[in-house]
């Protein structure tokens, strides 16, 4: 039978061991409980949202990041300066003519007014959003930045001409190319300040250990290089296609070729989507034949 | 396979895109067809679609035959595969890439839950060179007792911008085994008041071998003339023998209830982890002393070790000790039944149990004693470890804790030695506690 007593001293050489901790029977006393699953007995599961996933971390940062190292910030750097090219260039290639304000104020000075006030807000939520790390306003910054280039109206490409740019179409195009490129490149490294301030605390808190990180950082910055220029170029092959195409054609009947060179429809959006499905129906096509494994293997054995 | 963020960048170009043609807007659709260039060139040349990997345990590595396999291949060795709570266990992973080319991998060697990695990291971001290799080591704490597994390996490779990506599980496992933790009782008996529980070399009532004196008897062929009483002789001038009483060690049997019941409480906390630690020491304790042991664990089902002796039979105890796990709710008075005709008589039981939710327990132990068994409960205190996780209200708590000491007291009352096990307290004090020294 349990004994009165917790006295153990002749079991200890007179060395009183007691036989439960005091601090649990003075709890037992005082606390207030109830019969819910105390919090802590509960595993704490994080699993990303959906928006959390698109956006390479929490919308809500739970996890505190340690201060920036040298990568990161550089990286922040970089998101600044693609800001404000980016914020230059919506400028120039989204006139507040035919934006859905214009439709709705009807008047172009206060359309002007709105248009600036969306590129500004999302030229400072970004920066706001990459200095402190919060993926919160970096999400607004993107939200702004695809609003301000929303527009009902036009079938050529419009501009603000700043500089004297509408007489140079081709100058024009390349300009909303070299504006694509930026908003996905501002995508990507604001992301990427979010990764890898993730990353980093982690490492530094050794849940994650890398090996040889100056090779995985050089492989990010290669990219960061190649990808954009590698965008650039083709995505100009595709939008020439009105010029290509009848090139080509122009090799079967000269005609012909003049006769498209001269279509309103091909020079118009219509010619850039035309472009568009040809160059894609030649890259789902090396899809279905499974050319990226082959490639793949290809690079794999190379040198066995 | 797509992330999320291309999903979301190709499903933005899409709409762009309609929109664009839809409103004959020209940028619409320059942004996306850039943004689908993009994803595509990632697709093409992210390299991606190259994790084609094997996993095999490392003692079935022999050398370059792997290759054939696929490109990253994992392996795995364990520092042991039998080991004490809280104790640690070191991992060694070696990952090869067989192919040309530099990857960069995500590697992430999966752990029991319960496990806590003590040291290194069992997720590991790394580039391994073209037919490079390398070796990851990490250490875990084992804090429970059980049969665990680590693995498989899961490689992820993704383009720099995490646009998409391919993951791969390596099928390698390598099993280990956690045997409770033991309690070192051999101090507390020296310090008690009485040597020992239980006297260890107990003389059965037969003849045999041994040397103790038990009778004297008549010379029959064949008998040693060293056993020849040559007084008895001279006495009663016929050839007398002297006849000794077998020497044997008594059977100790342990009853251990795994019940579902026993695992009230906290994971680390509850009467079925005490119990199976108990088992462990008392196994110990008495197999070091020579004496016969026999296990029996029921919850699900009835599973026993046959008493034996020895080194190699407290590996068995702790191995079926380790794979205990709380199930069923077969009552005691079943085990007693099942148990009873193969116990010899007077053999000492210890039965260590939460006394929950069996209605069968006091006739069960009530049979045990009436056939003179020597009966130990130790009961760890499933109310104590509720209390404590506050799980239990105050109110409820008495009420259960009155209940439990009405059931004790008629326990004790049978003659069984008995001590309610509170969460602090060690085995040595509990059992101490029982025996009533």
């Amino acid at each position: 039978m349990r004994k009165a007593s917790s006295d153990t001293a002749h079991l200890y050489d007179g060395k009183t061991v007691r036989s439960s901790a005091p601090s649990r029977k003075k709890l037992a006393g005082q606390t207030g409980i109830g019969s819910e699953i105390p919090m802590d007995a509960i595993p704490e599961l994080e699993m990303p949202s959906f928006i959390e996933s698109l956006i390479g971390g929490p919308i809500v940062p739970k996890m505190k990041f340690l201060p920036p190292d040298k990568f990161v910030q550089n990286m922040q750097l970089g998101v600044y300066v693609i800001l404000v090219g980016l914020a230059l260039l919506t400028y120039i290639i989204s006139p507040p003519e035919g934006t859905i304000w214009f439709m709705l104020l009807g008047s172009s000075d206060l359309a002007l007014i709105f248009q600036i006030g969306i590129i500004a807000g999302a030229t400072g939520l970004g920066f706001w959003g990459a200095y402190q790390r919060d993926a919160r306003y970096m999400l607004g910054s993107y939200s702004l930045f695809i609003l301000a280039i929303m527009r009902f109206a036009s079938s050529k490409t419009s501009v603000n001409d700043l500089f004297g740019l509408a007489d140079s179409p081709t100058l024009l195009a390349s300009l909303v190319v070299i504006y694509s490129v930026l908003l996905i490149m501002y995508f990507e490294l604001s992301n990427g300040v979010m990764r890898y301030s993730m990353l980093d605390t982690s490492i530094r808190t050794n849940e994650v250990y890398v090996m040889n990180p100056k090779k995985i950082v050089g492989k990010y910055h290669r990219s960061l290089i190649i990808n954009p220029i590698i965008a650039t170029v083709l995505a100009s092959i595709v939008l020439s296609a009105n010029t290509i195409l009848p090139w080509f054609v122009g090799i079967l009947s000269e005609d012909t070729a003049t006769r498209l060179r001269e279509s309103v429809e091909l020079g118009s959006v219509y010619g850039v989507a035309l472009g568009t499905l040809f160059v894609f129906i030649v890259v789902g096509a090396l899809f279905a034949l499974d050319l990226p494994t082959y490639i793949q293997k290809k690079r794999e054995s190379s040198d066995e | 396979m797509w992330s999320r963020k291309s999903a979301l960048l190709g499903s933005m170009a899409v709409a762009m895109y309609l929109l664009g043609l839809t409103l004959r807007n020209s940028q619409l659709v320059t942004i996306a067809v850039v943004i689908f260039v993009f994803l595509t060139w990632a697709a093409l040349f992210g390299g991606h679609a190259d994790v084609a990997s094997s996993g095999r345990r490392a003692d079935e590595w022999t050398g370059e035959e792997g290759v054939a396999l696929g490109s990253v291949l994992a392996m795995r060795k364990l520092s042991g595969s039998r080991i004490f709570e809280d104790g640690e266990l070191t991992v060694t992973l070696r990952m090869q890439n067989n192919s040309g080319l530099a990857k960069i991998l995500e590697v992430r060697d999966r752990v029991p839950e319960v496990m806590r990695i003590k040291q290194g990291s069992n997720y590991i971001l790394m580039e391994l060179g073209p037919r490079r290799e390398t070796y990851i080591e990490y250490t875990v704490e084992c804090p429970l007792r059980g049969f665990y597994s680590v693995g498989p390996v899961a490689v992820r490779m993704q383009d720099p911008f995490g646009l998409f990506h391919k993951e791969k599980e390596l099928h390698v496992y390598n099993d280990f085994l956690v045997f409770p933790k033991m309690e070192d009782l051999k101090d507390t008996f020296v310090k008690s008041r009485v040597p020992k529980i239980f006297t260890g070399a107990v003389n059965i009532r037969q003849p045999g071998p041994g040397s103790e004196f038990y009778s004297l008897r008549e010379y029959f062929e064949g008998d040693s003339f060293r056993a020849i009483n040559w007084s008895a002789y001279a006495r009663s001038g016929k050839l007398m023998v002297n006849e000794r009483e077998r020497d044997a060690v008594s059977d100790i049997i342990i009853i251990i209830d795994s019940r579902a019941v026993s695992e009230t409480g906290p994971v680390s906390r509850n009467a079925l982890v005490y119990s199976t630690r108990a088992a462990a020491s008392l196994a110990k304790y008495f197999l070091g002393r020579r004496d016969s042991v026999g296990v029996v664990v029921y919850g699900d089902e009835v599973v026993s070790v046959d008493r034996d002796t020895g080194k190699k039979q407290l590996y068995v105890i702790l191995t079926k000790l380790a794979g205990a796990v709380a199930r069923g709710n077969i009552p005691l008075q079943v085990v007693v039944n099942r148990i009873l005709p193969h116990i010899n008589k007077g053999s000492p039981i210890i039965f260590l149990s939460n006394l929950e939710d069996d209605p069968t327990i006091v006739s069960a132990l009530r049979d045990f004693r009436a056939r003179d068994f020597d009966v130990t409960v130790l009961s760890p205190s499933s109310l104590e470890f509720e209390f404590d996780a506050r799980r239990l209200d105050r109110t409820g708590y008495e009420v259960m804790k009155t209940e439990r000491d009405v059931l004790l007291g008629e326990l004790s009352s049978l003659g069984v030695n008995i001590m309610d096990w509170e969460p602090d307290m060690l085995l040595s004090t509990a059992l101490a506690g029982a025996r009533g020294f």
